[in-house]
């Protein structure tokens, strides 16, 4: 510590022991604060039609349009040191294989927390807007309460194969990932863990992929 | 002349310090670093804001540098006291054993 350059190189080298240890203690205090989410989500419209992947391909696929009704309350996802929430919908049906699930997302969304509404990818209005309905609040539980009615999915879902059509059990599940500001992300869980509570709800009744349209003068549609 | 400029500018980037001043800015720079990180956590958690904990902690930090790196007067309270120059017997004697050495090798 006898000169200036050393001073500066060991008040430094705490400097980041304590932003480690600050951040530790910050990680763990999401565990002292109890998680209660809960949803429920049914289909409104099923439709399968042909298309194509891409607007140049020959191959011709069957997709999956599930629209759907999704009403959740995830407020108590966000603390003080949540950053976002990703919140999405995924259609699961039993595979021909044993203890196999066929999976994929038709739907998603980013929640923002007010402390990271400047990393959305929003445009400067609807930014300005976003950071007004948090209202100066650090937090803001209510952004995680979603009411969607007779959503169109974002995405029209296929099988590898490329025939979707007449599959049956087929179930629509919420999931959701915290991604926190210091800490591990944690995924949707089907167990309780202390005071983070299983996800309540948040499966659809099974329902089935109906069968293509017969062609009877039905245009084949390109589901974009 | 530009030697002794040079030499001031030396003396004033390194910022020597006595050290009873090291031994206090040891001390005072992980004081203030762990009441800083510890009050930086205190209030965000209780006011549930993680912006604040961090400007709070990234202040600090700065203060704490501001504190401790340049050569504050507080930190030469106790300048070291060196002997004076050929002051003391033994030093002479063996300045004198040095003399004799050389009148050998000059004969």
């Amino acid at each position: 510590m006898y000169n200036s350059l050393t001073r500066i190189q060991n008040v430094f080298g705490f400097f980041t022991t304590v932003a480690f240890v600050v951040a530790a203690l910050i990680a763990a205090s999401d565990f002292a604060v109890p998680r209660t989410p809960s949803a429920t989500i049914k289909t409104t419209n099923v439709q399968v039609v042909k298309g194509r992947p891409h607007y140049y391909s020959t191959k011709k696929e069957e997709y999956a349009i599930i629209k759907f009704s999704l009403d959740a309350d995830l407020s108590s996802l966000f603390t003080w040191n949540t950053k976002q929430l990703f919140v999405y919908v995924t259609a699961e049906w039993p595979a021909s294989a044993a203890n196999q699930t066929n999976k994929a997302v038709i739907w998603d969304s980013i929640i923002t927390s007010p402390s990271a509404d400047h990393l959305s990818n929003l445009g400067p209005a609807s930014l300005k807007k976003l950071r007004k309905s948090a209202a100066g609040k650090s937090i803001d539980p209510s952004r995680g309460k979603l009411s969607l009615k007779n959503q169109k999915p974002k995405y029209q879902i296929t099988h590898p194969t490329g025939k979707i059509a007449s599959t049956d059990d087929v179930k629509l599940h919420v999931n959701y990932n915290v991604q926190p500001w210091v800490g591990v992300l944690t995924w949707s869980q089907g167990f309780d863990l202390g005071l983070w509570k299983k996800f309540a709800g948040g499966v659809s009744k099974a329902f089935e992929l109906p069968a293509l349209k017969t062609k009877d003068g039905e245009k084949t549609k390109n589901p974009r | 002349m530009a030697d002794q400029l040079l030499e001031q500018v030396r003396d004033a980037v390194d910022g020597q310090i006595d050290f009873e001043g090291q031994k206090l800015a040891e001390i005072l720079a992980t004081a203030v670093l762990a009441i800083v990180g510890a009050i930086s956590f205190l209030v965000g958690f209780f006011l549930q804001d993680i912006a604040l904990a961090l400007k709070i902690g990234l202040g600090g930090t700065a203060l704490t540098f501001l504190l401790v790196v340049p050569p504050w007067p507080l930190y030469n309270k106790h300048p070291v006291k060196w002997l004076p120059v050929g002051g003391q017997p033994a030093i002479t004697s063996a300045q004198q054993n040095i003399v004799i050495d050389e009148k050998l090798f000059t004969k």
